[in-house]
């Protein structure tokens, strides 16, 4: 073994490329992303979102086993496995928890940390670090909203269960891609709005949460009252899912709502969610 | 470029309330001292620096450019401790450094490479894998310097980069900034409100006061404005004060004390020297005591109007020591 020992590294300039902004943004995304699944992270901080992935991927896995282990003279597969729209309606808890955690996990130790105001030193504005946030939470929430639906097709493909074309599983591919966006883009919108308001954790994910069942419940007494119908355009909990409805050709369970009603109101919502984040983000005071 | 920042007319008020108030400034190579009570305008104008506010008079540019339109481009170049603990506790010190290297535009190699070197530099080499949280508040710190220079800075901006460290670590960020600054070639403001910690790294020094620069320039040329002789003597001066006026020194007389003012030129200096020597010989006066003194850096900042009424936020060393 040698007894060599570096005494002094000496400094070394750095003369090559600088990826300026570009650079900046992509770092930030796949640390936010990784931060929020809890990567290079103590045990506990995985403990949620890998919980919340198993149950979005539970019934898939389910359902692509019935279809593989029982041939189609025994189970008709349609009969029995939900369509790949209908399909949300048994992960829609997962999803919501995971929407709860993600954001706020993102945003707020930012904030609490002080970490905002290294990131605001550099290349970094306010607009290219909410950018970089919103793209980290996207990819983050479509592990649960594209995901499942994905293992599923995949899956019933293999079993010889699936669409029956080429064309028609294409046709499927973008439809699940679109729906898990869709939700997506709401949900992040929404999640970090709620995360903007404050730095704590559990508070941002409580708001989140409390945000998704009050209006679920409070346009849901109004309309049984006789109030009008469009209500339920107000209604976070139902709102995304009921868009993925009329994405998949479906009617859905509020068939009165107009689809260019459904899709105005999920735009309004992701982009009045986005237009705060923004503006809190504008007048934060970071030194002074 | 032998100025790193320049300003003129800076304005910026916060409400109705100016931060800075038509502030000249001048920042050239080396170790410059921010210097000001708090509530001076030193973070604002540190802000400023950096492009995240906009003046709301006045020109700035920051090594070349002006950061309320380039903010980007000089946010790449320039490095930033800020004052408080900024640091996220779950993350190791090796992610973090490199991930501020990545955000400040290097690529993910060189940020690994450099964030392992940041470390060694401050003295983490060994636990550059430890999460930041475990670490100690003078680790922690260190940390923090080494993010702020990982990408290889043009300009490093330190707000109070001693705060909460006991004396050891304090001697040892102020002689990792001196490092910083003279070895590595980079170019550091610190800002900070203890004299003595400005008087022993920086090169150079800017008084803010009241929103404006009350004093700038060299330590030497700042403490030049006093520079004299001090003689104690032994016994009756007046013998000695007399060969001296024979000699034409200006003198002042204050019991045994005798105080020779030194001209600016070095071979003036010598010259007063050399009658000293000469004038203490011919009148046979032992002498107690002879000593050159300068103005401190605290008489300076008294002298440019910074003081007395924000004399209680400024301290020396020795004072925050014993609070602390």
């Amino acid at each position: 073994m040698s007894d060599a020992r570096i005494l002094d590294r000496g400094y070394r300039r750095y003369d090559g490329a600088r990826l300026g902004a570009r650079g900046a943004i992509g770092s930030l995304t796949r640390q936010s992303a990784l931060r929020a699944l809890g990567l290079r992270r103590t045990f506990w901080a995985k403990v949620f979102p890998l919980l919340s992935a198993i149950i979005a991927y539970l019934p898939a896995t389910v359902f692509v086993g019935i279809a593989a282990l029982f041939p189609d003279e025994l189970l008709d597969p349609d009969a029995v496995i939900p369509g790949y729209g209908e399909y949300y309606s048994f992960i829609t808890a997962a999803i919501v928890v995971f929407v709860a955690l993600v954001g706020p996990e993102v945003l707020c130790p930012d904030r609490r940390d002080g970490m905002l105001g290294l990131y605001l030193a550099s290349p970094l504005t306010r607009d290219t670090y909410l950018l970089a946030k919103a793209l980290a939470v996207v990819p983050v929430l479509a592990i649960v909203t594209v995901g499942p639906p994905l293992l599923l097709l995949v899956g019933r493909t293999f079993a010889d269960a699936g669409p029956e074309s080429f064309g028609d599983f294409l046709t499927v591919l973008v439809r699940i891609l679109v729906s898990g966006l869709a939700i997506s883009a709401a949900y992040t919108a929404i999640s970090l709005a709620a995360a903007s308001l404050t730095d704590r954790r559990a508070v941002a994910s409580a708001g989140v949460i409390l945000l998704l069942l009050v209006t679920s419940v409070a346009t849901t007494v109004l309309v049984e009252l006789g109030g009008s119908e469009r209500l339920l355009l107000l209604n976070l909990f139902l709102l995304p899912f009921e868009l993925v409805q009329r994405v998949y050709g479906e009617l859905g369970s509020e068939p009165q709502l107009a689809t260019v009603e459904l899709v105005a109101a999920n735009a309004a919502w992701t982009l009045g969610a986005g237009f705060l984040v923004r503006e809190r983000y504008r007048r934060l005071q970071v030194t002074r | 470029m032998t100025e790193v920042v320049t300003a003129s007319g800076l304005v910026k008020r916060w409400g109705a309330t100016p931060a800075l108030a038509g502030a000249e400034l001048h920042v050239g190579r080396g170790i410059t001292g921010l210097l000001g009570a708090n509530g001076a305008g030193k973070t604002t104008l540190i802000g400023m620096l950096l492009g995240l506010h906009r003046p709301d008079a006045g020109t700035l540019r920051v090594l070349g450019l002006d950061p309320t339109t380039a903010g980007s481009e000089v946010r790449e170049r320039v490095g930033y401790a800020p004052e408080h603990d900024a640091l996220p506790g779950d993350m190791r010190a090796h992610d973090l450094v490199r991930h501020l290297a990545e955000v400040h535009g290097l690529p993910h190699r060189e940020a690994v490479s450099r964030a392992s070197d940041a470390l060694w530099h401050v003295g983490l080499g060994e636990e550059r894998f430890r999460p930041v949280g475990t670490m100690s508040t003078g680790q922690r710190q260190r940390v923090k310097l080494a993010s702020a220079f990982v990408h290889d800075p043009a300009l490093l901006l330190l707000d109070e980069p001693t705060n909460g460290l006991d004396p050891v670590q304090r001697d040892e960020m102020l002689a990792l900034v001196r490092r910083i600054g003279t070895e590595f070639g980079i170019d550091v403001v610190v800002s900070s409100h203890l004299l003595e910690e400005v008087e022993r790294v920086c090169d150079a020094v800017v008084i803010l006061a009241d929103g404006v620069v009350a004093a700038a320039g060299t330590l030497d040329a700042l403490r030049s404005g006093e520079d004299v002789v001090v003689v104690e003597v032994v016994g009756d001066p007046a013998p000695l004060v007399a060969a001296l006026r024979a000699g034409g020194s200006p003198l002042e007389v204050d019991g045994s004390r005798v105080t020779v003012p030194l001209p600016d030129d070095p071979a003036g200096i010598a010259g007063a020297y050399d009658l000293l020597r000469d004038a203490a010989v011919s009148t046979a006066t032992s002498l107690r005591r002879l000593q050159r003194r300068t103005a401190s850096l605290e008489e300076v900042f008294l002298a440019a109007g910074a003081g007395p009424q924000h004399g209680d936020d400024l301290a020396r060393d020795d004072e925050v020591v014993s609070r602390s």
